[in-house]
This record gives C-alpha cells, structure tokens and sequence, in this order.
C-alpha cells in the first residue's frame, strides 16, 4: 500500500539552524498517527517541513508518491491539509466564509467559489455536525467549535491527508473528546491524520500507531501500545517511570463505541 | 452526509436570507452614494435654483441648448460635475485600498498610508512646488513620490529576512514614511514664506477645490488599472487575512498576492492623493464602516467599501465648499464628520469587527 | 484719516521717549544698543532686505531668500552679488545663530508684522548674540514712516526722506483716485499660485495693496490670512479685475474655457505683476510695492490719472529705489508675461 506521506533521511530546521535529522516516517491511507514529544522537540517545524511551508535540509518528503518539492502549492493543497491550533483572528469572519476558505486551490485564480464550491464547503460542516454554526461568526464561537470549523475547512479541501498541530491544546475536557471522535469519523472515511499532541492517552485513544519525538530525532515508531511504555514516555519527558500514572496506559487503545 | 441543499430546506433559506440582507445594505450604500451626488450638484457658493438646474439637465439630455448664463452653465458641468466625480473617485479608491490593507495586515487600524504612500506624495508635491513646477507636473511628482516611496519599502522589506515578512513590512513602512516626513518638513523650511509655503500647506491639506477635467482623465484610467486585479482577486484576498503558513497550506502563492494587492491599491491611493492632496481618515474608517454593515469578506466588503468611501468623500468635500466662507480643507472635514459618526456606530453595534 | 495717525504717532513718540530707553519709535522697536556707526547689517527677513537694499544697499550682508539670476540682474552691485544667507524667524528660521556670530553684523535688522510672539523672540535673540536689533512695525500705508525712521537709525537722512516722499505720492495717487470717482470701488481678486485658486483675503498684508490701490478685495471673509478658494466661488465673486504675479497663471487664464467664464477675463482685465527683483503686488510684502500701487490704482481708475505710462514710471521708480536702468522692452517683457 502506498503511504500517503513519506518522510526519507529527513532534516530539517530554519534560518540555517538544524533542528533534527534522519527521520524516517510514512503514513498510510487512512491511518492515524500521533507525534508525541516533549515541547521544543521540534514538532512544528517537523510539520511544516512536512507540509511544504520549509524547506527540507536534506532528504525527502513524498506526497502521495511525488516529491513534494516537485509538487506545485496548489496540488500540494488538493492532498494535504493543515489544521492549526484554533485561534481568533483580527475579523470576525463568518464560520462558513472561513470553511469556504479550504476550496482555494480548487477555485481559480481569478475566480470566486461556485456554487459547487459552497456546497463542499457545507458538507464539510454537516460531516462534523456543526452545519448549525455556519452563520455564527468564528470570534464568537468557543474554542473547541473553533477547532471543528478548522477541520471542516481542511476536509472542504478534499485532501486525502490532514495534518492536525495539537489539535486539542487549550480545549476543555468535553471538547477534546469531541474531537477526538471527529478524528475517529475521519479514519473511517479513509482520510489519513497526523497529529502531535502533549497527551499520551489521547495518542492512545485515535493513533494506530505513535512517533516518538525528541531533540528532533524520533526515537521509536509503532503501534501505540508497543511503543508507549512507562519507560519509553518516562525517557522522552525526563521524568521517572514511577511518575507515570498507572492508569494511563491501561486504555486498550481502541475507540470509544461509535453511535 | 447530508442531503443535496435546495433552496427550499432551512439552512437554504436562512442562506437566501442572508444574502437578500448583504443585497439590501449594498443597494442602500448606492442609493446613499446617489442622493450624496445629487445634493452635492445641487448646492454651492453660486446660487442656482433647483429649477434653473433641473433646466440645464434636461436640456443636456436632450441636446438643446441651456437657457442658462454661461456662468452658471459652468458651474454645474465644468466645476461642481468634476468636482464630485473626483470625490466619489478618491472616495472609492480610498475605500478599497482602505479595506484591503485592513485584510492583508490583518488589523482593523490599518489605513492606506501605512506603507508611506501619502508621504512619498507630499514630498513629490513639496518638491514640485518648491521647484516651481507648472501644475501637471506637481500632480505628476506626486503620483510618482508616492508608488516611489512604497516601492522602497517593499524592496527593504523583501531583503530583510522571512522573519515574519507583514510586520516587516509596516515597520519598513512606517520607518520609510517617517523620512519621507522629514523631508518635507525640511522643503517646507526652504519655501519662500509668502508664496510657496502657503501653496505647500495647502496641498499637504488636501482639497478637490482645483480639480478640473483633465485631472479625471489621468486618475479615471489609473484607477480603473487598479480596480481591475482587486476586483479578480476579491476572494482570494480573504486568504491573506490568514497567517501566512495556513494561507500557504491551503495553496496560496501569500508572497506574490500579497504583493499583487500592495500594488493595485498603492496605485489607486497614490493617483486619489496625486489629484486630491493627502486625505486621512477616509481609509481607515470607511471600511470599519463598511465591515460592520457586511462582513470582512472581501468580495462583498469591497464594494460596500467602494461606495461608501465615495459617498463619504462627497458629502464631506460638500460640507468643505459650503459650510464656511472659505474652503475648509477636505481632511479637516473628513476627520471631523468621520469620527464622531464612527464613534457613534461603534457604541451602537454590538458586533465585533 | 492721515492726521489722525500723524497724531497718534504723537502720542506714541511722547509714551516711548522715556529716560533710560533705547530710540524707540511707534514703529522701531529696538533691542540692545548699535554703535554709531552702522555699516553692516543683517536682514533678517525679506522685507527687511528691501527696506535696507533701498535705503543703504552697500551695508547689506547677504540675502534672506533665494535671488534668481534674473533677480540679481536687476540688482546694483554690490548687494548684487551677496551671499543668500539664510532668515532669521524663530523657529522656521534658517540661518544659525553661530552664523550670525560670525558674521558680527552692526545691527539685525526686521520688518513686517509684530506681534507678541515676534517681539520676544527678537528680545531672545539680541540676548542670546548681545547683537542689536531692530524690529520694524507698519504695514504698507506706514512706508512713508518706515523709511524715515530706518532712514535716522541707518544716518541715510537725505536718500529716506527722498524715497519717503515718492512713497507718500504713490500712496496719496490711490487717495485721490478713490477721492475723485464716486462710483463703487471695483471688485479686484487676487489670484496666487499656479491655478490662480488661491488667494488673500481682505485684511491680509498679501493683499492690501488692492485696498492701497483704491480696489476692493472680493475676498472679504475673515479677517485676512491666505486661504484657497474654488472656481465657483470666484464665479460667485464676479470680480471686475483680475491681479495676479504668477506669470504661468496669467498666460493660462486668459484662455483657459473655464475662467473665460469671468467677464473679467473676457474683457481682458487681467493683470500680471512682474516679479524682479522684487514683486510689484507681494512677494515679499514690503516697499517693492510703492510701484505697484500707482499701476493698480491706474488700471483701476483709468481716465482719473490721465494717462500713465507704466513702463515710464517702472523706470523711475527702479532707477530711484534699486539703482538700475532696465531698457524699456524689458520691462513691457516683464508686463506682458514674455520674460
């Protein structure tokens, strides 16, 4: 099976400094994996290497079996989508104009959405059952509808991948879990995510399989329940195993019963 | 997934709802646009009746000859008509680039001098008129000072590093523009007090009272030149308001359209200042405006911004040649009818920008 | 009305020749002592360099503003070909106070109006250099007073009292003009800048030489000042005359479709004020004008001066106050907006 995203002897880093090196990763169609890593391991900058937004030190980065470098930022868009942390913006734009947003590298140029375009565009918000909010404006909606609307733009790009950076950072309890079950509905659909997050069980609830990250090296890739050990998180944070909570790792790892 | 969307389901109708609202407000901004003209062709220092200008209309319209006096027949078509077309003109340019600086630098304080336009203008206009240049060519050195001036900030700004390229940019801006300032404090120390200093002022002032035909038809074109890319563009605009990695990530050349839109509305707002002299306040609250009543989509707040910005400028411009025996000087007007009224919507609406 | 002023200036010469001051006249305020002898002066602004050209031009040190060649063609030597030295004006002042150190003048001398704020900056400089200076009051209609007065403190007595004297005659020319017809003065707009859409209003000293000549500034709103002005609001005016010393704007009005809409312009009563040396109308507002003050009044009461021959008395007055000859065609150049 061809991975989606493939990472070969990767190095990467900005403004000249190196901030890791040879990593190896692939992702899947339709898989979920979970970078895990202290903060300052270089995880952003990993995804935006990965994403095309840096350039790479040395080695490659194929997307959907062509280098990325070779891959024109509109097709890049058409494969692979972003979803940032959710933050408000300067205007108050409306969560449909926002979602609509995803349709840009299938718009023209020099053209404005067709109605096509809008219709994606609200698909992708009845998927992630928010279609109610598409006239609500994104400023005022809480943070965890905001994170949703973010997904929803990424999936209006119809790509194939989603790159999720911490995707549930600064959400409450509730929220998190409603996002993490978006994430379940979309591994259903076949789309492959790749997202980092501070939260062990969270890698164990949606990853297939979880990267290890330290000082921009990644130290094991696996399934979630191999690689993630006490002693394996205790050494990628810096902490003993003792302080690992027992009941941390007891998740079997499969999904919460969808309805 | 949901069922196909007609028109008829719910969210299909509070869609049309919506857009029959954005619909209203823009033709609203056009009936304001529209009344603003014809008060403002109405009224003025040289007394014509409503029926003696009702009388000049008809027979343009209907090819007759005017029984008015030649003076007067002057007045409405060669003085007041090109005096509001060029306030509806600097008005719409100063509204749109108003509004897609405001997007791109992604803050609503934003106008369009902030990458120096109006002061690379003034030091044009300064110099030509401390050199004695004839009329054209003060116009002329201004139009140029002005694309000069934000030429230089863009090619400082593309030399300094990836950093974080809009701040960049308006701190090269505002660094570019604060010489350029200098400057012309400095050709205002040098002017002749009783003849040339007096001339400097004012066109640093801002005023339509000179404006004369053959202005129309340098600014007309320029603007249009520069209507033209924002109004293709008017979606993808949107996406500049992104940071810049989310812009790219969607499959957005953010670099090349950032600078495709600097350049049109630099173009519109130097050729409005080359004909006007330098107007605030129009740009920055003129879309805030416009925002509050539509939306920040740029495809629907460019027009709202365009027509309001034009309205605006007459209406003031109108109050400039009426209100006091003497010209008050249009930027004086602008800021004096613009801020309270904005002050006054901001308290009304309970929407944030 | 002249009595009158001739008796408050009475009064004012009683109130200032206190013991213990300085020669302080209605007009001179003087700060700091000259010597006896005073042989180089500094003008501090471009009136006062007229004043001083006219009455004692061999003292001048240098100019305050920018002389073209033409200018200085039109000039004696030396003053001729002194320096531009930069004005002295508080803040927008261009030459350095160490300049003028070095220079060590006998006396800095200014004119034109005097408020409050002029006063104690002259007071500040005088301090701060421990150089004389004298700050000249009056307006137009004080230049017969002027050139006396500067005249005493230069110890030029004879040459001012000659000059004085044409400047009462110019003065008077207007007087009886305005005296002699009844009917109402004509309407007279000044027309500054390249677009002619600027103007003086009444009461400005940029134009009351209108009001000198016997005319009426159609520009009578406020209470003076420059202001600009739209081509509605001129049509509205409906001047008589029109007077201008923009030579680009003459040459384009006279055809111009628009201001062709003006009677005025239709009836070629437009007029260009030469501008060398010095203006005939501004420019600066000092004495150049005694000479533009006979031409207005002329033009304006045509048939109550009999004939005057404008080129004629150019020629005296450029030979009695600048000390040149310029050749008749030159100066018909000058009018007619040729050179």
């Amino acid at each position: 099976m061809k991975a989606v995203l493939e990472a070969r002897a990767l190095a990467f880093g900005h403004r000249g400094v190196r901030l890791g090196e040879g990593v190896d990763l692939g992702i899947a169609p339709g898989e979920v994996l979970c970078l895990l890593g202290p903060n300052g391991c270089g995880k952003t900058t990993l995804f935006r290497t990965l994403l095309g937004l840096l350039p790479t030190l040395a080695g490659e980065v194929w997307l959907v079996g062509r280098r990325l470098r070779d891959t024109s930022r509109r097709d890049v868009a058409r494969r692979m989508a972003y979803v940032p942390q959710a933050q408000t913006g300067a205007f108050a734009y409306a969560v449909e104009d926002i979602v609509l947003l995803g349709r840009a590298a299938q718009v023209g140029a020099f053209s404005v959405p067709s109605a096509q375009d809008r219709r994606v565009a609200l698909q992708s918000l009845e998927q992630l059952g928010i279609a109610h909010l598409r006239q609500r404006r994104y400023t005022e909606i809480s943070g965890g509808e905001r994170q949703l609307v973010l997904i929803a733009r990424a999936l209006a790009q119809e790509a194939t991948l989603l790159i999720m950076d911490e995707p549930t950072a600064s959400l409450d309890f509730g929220n998190q879990i409603r996002v993490l079950r978006q994430i379940d509905a979309l591994r259903r659909q076949g789309i492959a995510v790749c997202l980092s997050t501070h939260q062990p069980e969270h890698a164990l609830r949606v990853g297939d399989r979880v990267a290890l990250m330290q000082a921009g090296r990644i130290l094991a890739v696996g399934a979630a329940r191999e690689v993630m050990t006490p002693e394996s998180l205790a050494a990628l944070y810096g902490v003993a195993p003792a302080d690992i909570p027992p009941g941390l790792l007891l998740q079997t790892g499969t999904q919460a019963a969808a309805p | 997934m949901g069922a196909a969307e007609g028109v008829g389901s719910a969210p299909g109708r509070a869609l049309k709802h919506h857009a029959g609202r954005r619909g209203l407000a823009l033709g609203l901004a056009g009936a304001a646009l529209l009344g603003a003209a014809l008060l403002s062709f109405a009224i003025g220092k040289f007394p014509v009746a409503p029926a003696e200008l009702w009388q000049s209309i008809w027979a343009r319209v209907s090819g007759t000859p005017s029984p008015l006096p030649a003076a007067m027949e002057a007045v409405v078509w060669r003085i007041r008509l090109p005096r509001i077309a060029a306030g509806a003109m600097v008005g719409a340019s100063l509204g749109v680039a108003g509004a897609a600086f405001q997007g791109m630098f992604r803050n609503p304080l934003v106008s369009p001098d902030i990458l120096g336009v109006s002061a690379g203008a003034g030091l044009g206009a300064s110099l030509a008129i401390l050199l004695g240049w004839p009329l054209l060519a003060v116009s002329g050195l201004a139009f140029a000072g002005g694309l000069f001036a934000v030429a230089v900030v863009i090619l400082i700004a593309s030399r300094v590093g990836e950093h974080d390229p809009v701040l960049v940019l308006v701190l090269a801006g505002v660094a570019v523009g604060a010489f350029l300032g200098a400057g012309i404090s400095l050709v205002k120390l040098l002017a002749d007090p009783s003849v040339q200093l007096p001339s400097i002022t004012f066109w640093l002032l801002g005023g339509l009272n000179a404006v004369t035909v053959k202005d129309l038809q340098f600014a007309a074109p320029a603007l249009l030149l520069a209507l033209l890319p924002l109004f293709l563009l008017r979606w993808r605009i949107n996406l500049l308001s992104l940071p810049d990695d989310e812009a790219a990530a969607l499959g957005t050349p953010v670099t090349r359209l950032r600078l495709g839109v600097v350049a049109a509305a630099t173009l519109m707002t130097a050729a409005a200042v080359a004909m006007s002299g330098i107007i605030g306040w129009v740009g920055l609250v003129v879309p805030h405006v416009a925002r509050l009543l539509v939306g920040p989509e740029f495809s629907r707040l460019m027009p709202m911004s365009l027509l309001l910005g034009a309205a605006f400028v007459i209406v003031a411009d109108t109050l400039a040649r009426t209100l006091a025996p003497i010209e008050l000087p249009l930027s004086v007007l602008t800021a004096a009818v613009g801020a309270p009224f904005f002050l006054w919507l901001l308290g009304r609406s309970r929407r944030s920008t | 009305m002249l009595r009158r002023r001739e008796g408050l200036l009475a009064l004012a010469a009683l109130w200032f020749a206190a013991p213990g001051r300085a020669a302080a006249t209605a007009l001179i305020q003087l700060f700091g002592k000259p010597a006896a002898r005073v042989d180089r002066v500094f003008a501090a602004g471009p009136p006062a360099a007229v004043l001083l050209y006219v009455l004692a031009p061999e003292r001048l040190l240098g100019w305050p503003m920018n002389l073209s060649d033409s200018a200085r063609a039109l000039l004696a030597a030396p003053a001729r070909d002194r320096p531009v030295l930069g004005r002295l004006a508080g803040r927008g002042s261009t030459v350095g106070v160490e300049v003028l150190l070095k220079l060590q003048p006998d006396l800095i001398l200014d004119a034109g109006t005097v408020d409050a704020t002029y006063v104690s900056g002259a007071q500040r400089v005088a301090e701060q250099t421990g150089l004389p200076y004298a700050l000249v009051d009056g307006r137009l209609a004080d230049s017969a007073q002027q050139l006396r007065e500067v005249g005493a403190l230069l110890g030029v007595g004879t040459r001012a009292e000659t000059l004085a004297v044409y400047a009462e005659q110019s003065l008077g020319v207007a007087a009886a003009a305005r005296g002699a017809s009844t009917a109402a003065w004509p309407g007279v707009y000044l027309a500054r800048g390249a677009d002619g859409l600027e103007t003086a209003l009444a009461g400005s000293i940029n134009a009351e030489i209108i009001e000198a000549a016997g005319g009426r500034n159609v520009a009578s709103v406020g209470r003076g000042g420059i202001s600009r002005v739209s081509m509605e609001q001129v049509l509205a005016w409906a001047p008589d005359w029109i007077v201008t010393q923009d030579r680009g704007f003459f040459l384009q009005a006279r055809t111009d479709a628009l201001w062709s809409a003006l009677a005025a312009v239709r009836d070629g009563r437009v007029l260009l004020a030469p501008d060398q040396p010095f203006g005939w109308i501004d420019g600066p507002p000092g004495l150049n004008r005694l000479l533009g003050v006979r031409w207005l009044a002329a033009h304006l009461h045509a048939g109550q001066a009999g004939g005057f021959d404008a080129v004629a008395e150019a020629q005296r007055f450029y030979r009695l106050f600048y000390g040149v000859q310029p050749a008749r065609e030159a100066l018909q150049a000058m009018l007619d907006g040729r050179g």
